[in-house]
């Protein structure tokens, strides 16, 4: 049984913006020796989202378009606020970005691909994206490759 | 569309490549300066500004040795960041309590090449009307360098309130009419006091890096519409407020986006975001 994770940092340069990670995720799996298992992908923050859909430009839109319209930054005035709109002292700035947290959770933060023969098992539609929520920034994800097959050191 | 602007009040504390030189800062940012978001390479600073619309920044160190035993990034950092990128203008900090704190200041614009001093009265605990402080506004106006001081609110733990109330920078505006002074974050809470100190002394500038609860749009609105209207900034004030934004406490795009919103005439925004700072940073050159 091979297990093998994965680190990789992707820089978002726009507040709301969708990130095609497939490649990063089948270069992993070439990577890690595995022949049949699975792969997980994940995000590490809670202001962005790992989610799977159809690599084309205007979907990319209409999930962001759709998703601040479920979830938005500043809600319309006079409808309802966030509690989040406070000071967290851990943090040592005020809060808010509720909005982006709860688009966090309706997209999710991570998705997994069946391994078969070294390679992603995806539809050919399917691209697998980091959904950054709250940027620019630097920010985490990880992958996680398990199965059987021969361990490649190397990598 | 207003111009592209310069950020009056920003804070390098998440510059990952200089936290990698200088591990000691990742201590500041934590312990001193209590921010606990990710370290963020340099170029997220560099976005983040370009999504505000902002060309450069002030980045601003602290020097509170004496009182907390603690520098949040030395004058020698601030010069390396600022040699790393074009985009950003460095400010000096010194402590006020040191017998020595002019000729700091002097060397750090004249060999460091800074261009003003940034002073936090609640951290470093003096009041800025005390005499301890005067040698340092005569060298800061003989340099010809603006001082940007904290004012107002402070969340650090070990702060005190009182150092940051507008009234005692009264004798420091009427003693040095050729000082140059900014008044960070509107000294919220004192924002009437602030903006009538503002109206009284034109030396006395206010910057806009306000945010103590709700959220950019929501608070600035109450400050600089409710507290204060919106047309004494306009009005009388349009060549004494600068933009700032405390990032990284605040994301300069929202605080950006929260005075685009607040219905300045584009002439006035681009006084904000540009001019001013540009005739307060060219005065001393």
């Amino acid at each position: 049984m091979i297990v093998k994770l994965i680190r990789i940092e992707v820089q978002s340069r726009q507040d709301l913006e969708m990130i095609d990670i497939t490649e990063q995720i089948e270069r992993a799996v070439a990577g890690s020796g595995v022949r049949d298992g699975l792969v997980w992908a994940m995000t590490a923050h809670t202001s962005a989202g790992v989610l799977v859909t159809e690599g084309i430009e205007c979907l990319e839109r209409d999930v962001l378009a759709h998703l601040e319209r479920l979830a938005p930054k500043q809600p319309p005035e006079g409808t309802y606020g966030y509690w989040h709109n406070r000071y967290l002292d851990f943090d040592g700035r005020l809060g808010f970005n509720a909005g982006d947290h709860l688009k966090s959770i309706l997209s999710g933060v991570n998705c997994l691909f069946p391994v078969e023969n070294g390679k992603v098992v995806r539809g050919s539609r399917q691209k697998a994206y980091f959904v950054e929520y709250d940027g620019p920034l630097a920010r985490t994800v990880l992958i996680q490759v398990l199965g059987e097959g021969t361990p490649n050191d190397k990598t | 569309m207003r111009k592209p602007g310069i950020d009056f009040h920003t804070h390098p504390l998440l510059v990952r490549e200089m936290v990698e030189r200088h591990p000691e800062l990742a201590k500041a940012a934590r312990e001193t300066y209590y921010i606990g978001n990710n370290f963020q390479p340099l170029e997220t600073f560099h976005l983040e500004l370009d999504l505000a619309g902002i060309e450069k920044a002030v980045v601003l160190p602290m020097d509170a040795s004496t009182v907390a035993g603690a520098v949040v990034w030395t004058n020698e950092q601030v010069a390396e960041l600022c040699r790393m990128s074009t985009r950003f203008i460095g400010f000096a900090s010194v402590d006020p309590h040191r017998e020595d704190a002019p000729q700091q200041l002097t060397r750090a614009v004249q060999s460091l090449g800074l261009r003003g001093l940034k002073l936090n009265p609640p951290m470093q605990r003096f009041f800025p009307d005390d005499p301890l402080a005067y040698p340092l506004y005569e060298t800061a106006r003989d340099l010809g360098v603006p001082i940007l001081f904290h004012a107002g609110m402070s969340w650090e733990p070990g702060s005190r309130l009182q150092y940051g109330h507008p009234l005692r920078f009264e004798n420091v505006a009427a003693d040095f009419p050729k000082l140059r002074i900014v008044l960070a974050h509107l000294a919220w809470p004192w924002v009437v006091e602030a903006v009538a100190l503002a109206l009284k002394y034109p030396n006395v500038h206010l910057d806009t890096s306000a945010l103590y609860f709700d959220n950019p749009r929501d608070f600035l609105r109450f400050a600089m519409t409710q507290q204060v209207p919106l047309t004494v900034f306009e009005r009388s004030l349009r060549k004494q407020l600068v933009f700032g934004s405390n990032y990284p406490r605040v994301e300069i795009k929202n605080m950006a986006a929260a005075i685009d919103s607040l219905g300045f005439s584009e002439e006035c925004l681009n006084m904000v975001f540009r001019r001013n700072a540009d005739a307060l940073l060219e005065a001393g050159r």
